[in-house]
């Protein structure tokens, strides 16, 4: 016969059990993901805030520890303002233009065909996120060659009489760094929009359809409302990415003409790799990785991402 | 009895006797010490002798070694660094010498070696060169210049060349210039006659009146060519009393004044510096372009092997010369920029001596011949001057009279970075970006936002 008292102690000690439990199961599943975030991601940044604060020069040496990187990036940097600016007008043409805007087009047309053709075409726009970043930038060079031979100036000198052959490279450096880098990004929200489109249920709009609704009106009142998530997702995560990224730039542009198209990121790069001012390409680092916190939380307070990740309230069986 | 043990004496004797001598024999060869001395070279077409030499001093070395009865032998071990220029080159390999993985010998484009210096990097040489003057005593003393930081020689010259604007004497013709006026050019620039804006003049004339598209033509990426043209309006880029970078802003913005006519006139490109460097070649020698400001190198390397340009020197000369860069104004001084590449040694390399001496090998004057007739280099020794290789290459007994004139680079540790702001200099301008004066004072205020210790004047 067993008395409460040592029915207790039992609970107890199954309570006890299973709390071990939950921490090996932590250390086990969680265990390698939050060691490889550590490394990767946390050490690098501890790592950048130190290089920071000492004067790392091309041979990699450091004779002390000083603030004066953070001075040249509030007091001396001249060129700091304009690339600033660029990059703004980057990330947010790519990703207004590209990024939501063209793979929302491309997820509804896609949708709204026959499944094959519908596959076909969103298969065609993967090509470029599928090759070789340096394969891509080539064959943009070839496209915007300033020659007769590049193909943008074949098409618009034969079929639309043009004089001279245009230079796209020098004349309009920015809007090719946009558009570059929107045909790949597009793809990817191209894929989660077509995901999301598949998941609305069938029959509304079949009941739409019944109301008298158009396509637009089936796009504006299901579909779009259907993909609030997808797209805040989209935009937060393709901000950061943008705000990170620069190897098409560099491949297309080296930045120029002039520092035309030096966005941020490749900015770091150039002071850091291409001068060899390591200190300083980490000051300049550190703030990128602020501005990315900071875009992160505004999107995500933006676009109240919470709610997204809070746990439905009714079960589904 | 008595025989039979004489006998065996006798020949346990010899045997000991011939075993002896053979074990001393053998014993150099099992003493025998190899030393590896690794080669730090950038993978580059346009001087693949430059280790190879190297390499095949080591057999040299190795023959005097033993006539000497030394023990020791010595085998190059090549580390070749894919970087694209000498300057990435340079970069790369600070950060090995930085991390401790450093070379025992390298080879850097000249105007690097200071910031080897600087950083304790590299073996001063004026004591070795002193002790071995069969290997450099008979080196041209104006290239050593290109091998010194402050407070001595740290490198050694392996070869040198000359820089000049190429023209097309056909198009010039085309456009209207007799064939006396074209001819006579190249004299023009040397008594300082011709004015770097007659250039431009000739040049649009070219543009204007025959179906080539382009005036004159520069590389597309930071290199030292273009300095030819800031040397002749006046920047040397280094004060002569401290050593330190000098920025003289009334004499960038008249050379960057040059470029910035150039591109009005629509002489010089917009998109020069967008352009490939194979595309700006095939655009000169395949006629569409008056002046190519390039070195006398790209004759050997490009355009007699791929634009079929004569290798005969008549006729060369008869449609193709070229120019020392001109003055920027009549009875001016012309100039010519040279860039020699070196070879320099590790401070902490094990065997000095031994690297040193490997290097006077290497700058043999039959070895660097074979490197200068087949990559169109300068010698850097007088007696090459006399090797019949070197005489029948023309291109280099010509090239070799814009010696007279020829600037280097700065020896600063930091020219490699001014550079590249300049470079960005004259790309605003070309692309509309920047004026002659802004460009000025974008050089300086880069230079003194990011360089330490830069003068401005």
């Amino acid at each position: 016969m067993t008395t409460i008292a040592d029915e207790l102690t039992i609970e107890r000690r199954g309570h006890a059990g299973s709390a071990s439990r939950r921490r090996t199961n932590f250390v086990i599943f969680l265990g390698p993901a939050i060691v490889l975030t550590i490394l990767f991601f946390i050490v690098p940044v501890i790592i950048d805030i130190a290089v920071s604060f000492t004067d790392l020069s091309r041979s990699l040496h450091i004779s002390e520890f000083t603030t004066e990187q953070y001075a040249k990036v509030f007091r001396t940097d001249r060129r700091l303002s304009q690339v600033i600016g660029l990059t703004f007008i980057y990330v947010f043409g790519t990703l207004a233009i590209f990024n939501v805007t063209f793979g929302l087009i491309l997820a509804i047309t896609t949708t709204a065909i026959r499944n094959v053709s519908g596959s076909f075409f969103r298969g065609v726009w993967l090509l470029p996120r599928m090759s070789p970043s340096v394969l891509y930038i080539l064959l943009w060079l070839w496209a915007v060659s300033p020659t007769e031979a590049g193909l943008v100036n074949q098409v618009l000198m034969q079929a639309f009489g043009l004089d001279a052959p245009l230079d796209l490279l020098t004349s309009a450096p920015i809007a090719l760094i946009i558009i570059s880098n929107g045909f790949i990004g597009a793809s990817m929200g191209m894929i989660i929009f077509t995901a999301a489109i598949r998941g609305i249920p069938e029959h509304l709009f079949h009941a739409a359809a019944v109301d008298g609704a158009g396509t637009f009106a089936k796009i504006r009142f299901i579909t779009l409302p259907a993909l609030r998530w997808p797209i805040s997702f989209v935009t937060i995560y393709q901000t950061l990415s943008l705000l990170v990224s620069f190897e098409y730039i560099l491949l297309l542009t080296k930045g120029g003409p002039f520092y035309d198209t030096t966005v941020y990121a490749l900015y770091v790069y150039r002071r850091a790799f291409e001068s060899g001012q390591y200190g300083y390409g980490a000051a300049l680092a550190l703030f990128l990785i602020v501005i990315g916190v900071v875009v992160a939380l505004i999107g995500w307070r933006f676009f109240d991402m919470e709610r997204l990740l809070q746990r439905p309230r009714i079960e589904v069986h | 009895m008595i025989h039979w043990k004489i006998g065996t004496a006798a020949l346990l004797s010899a045997a000991l006797a011939v075993g002896s001598a053979a074990f001393l024999a053998a014993t150099p060869l099992f003493a025998q010490e190899t030393v590896k001395l690794e080669l730090w070279s950038r993978q580059d077409p346009s001087g693949p002798l430059r280790p190879g030499n190297v390499v095949k001093a080591a057999e040299r070395l190795n023959k005097e070694l033993e006539a000497e009865g030394s023990s020791k032998r010595v085998e190059v071990v090549v580390r070749e660094s894919p970087a694209k220029g000498f300057d990435d080159d340079a970069l790369q390999l600070l950060k090995v010498f930085g991390i401790g993985e450093g070379p025992d010998i390298f080879i850097a484009a000249h105007e690097w070696i200071c910031a080897f210096q600087e950083d304790g990097f590299v073996l001063k040489l004026d004591d070795y060169i002193a002790k071995y003057p069969q290997h450099f005593g008979t080196i041209f003393p104006s290239l050593w210049s290109s091998a010194k930081c402050p407070d001595g020689t740290y490198a050694i010259p392996q070869d040198a060349e000359a820089r000049m604007f190429f023209y097309n004497k056909k198009l010039l013709r085309e456009a209207g210039y007799d064939a006396a006026f074209v001819d006579a050019m190249p004299e023009r620039a040397l008594s300082g006659d011709l004015t770097m804006d007659e250039v431009l003049e000739i040049a649009k004339q070219v543009v204007d009146k025959t179906k080539a598209p382009y005036g004159v033509l520069h590389r597309p990426n930071k290199g030292p060519d273009y300095i030819m043209v800031f040397q002749a309006y006046g920047s040397n880029f280094v004060d002569p009393q401290t050593g330190k970078l000098l920025l003289e802003r009334d004499k960038l913005a008249a050379a960057f004044g040059w470029f910035e006519r150039g591109v009005k006139e629509k002489v010089i490109p917009a998109n020069n510096t967008a352009m490939e460097f194979d595309t700006l070649r095939k655009e000169f020698y395949t006629g569409n372009a008056a002046f190519w400001m390039y070195g006398i190198w790209d004759l050997g390397s490009v355009a007699f092997p791929t634009y079929g340009l004569p290798q005969d020197e008549k006729a060369f000369f008869a449609d193709w010369g070229w120019i020392a860069g001109p003055a920027p104004q009549k009875g001016g001084a012309p100039v010519s920029l040279t860039h020699p590449i070196v070879y320099a040694i590790a401070a902490d390399t094990k065997e000095p001596e031994l690297a040193v001496r490997l290097l006077g090998h290497a700058s043999a004057a039959d070895l660097n011949t074979d490197h200068a007739v087949t990559t169109t280099h300068l010698g850097i020794k007088a007696e090459q001057l006399e090797d019949p290789r070197y005489v029948k290459a023309w291109p280099l007994a010509r090239a070799t009279e814009l010696l007279k004139i020829t600037k280097f680079l700065p020896n600063n540790s930091q020219f490699g970075e001014l550079n590249g702001i300049i470079f960005a200099g004259i790309q605003g301008i070309e692309s509309g970006r920047l004026s002659a004066q802004q460009a000025a004072d974008f050089v300086i205020e880069e230079a003194s936002a990011t360089l330490e210790d830069v003068i401005v004047k």
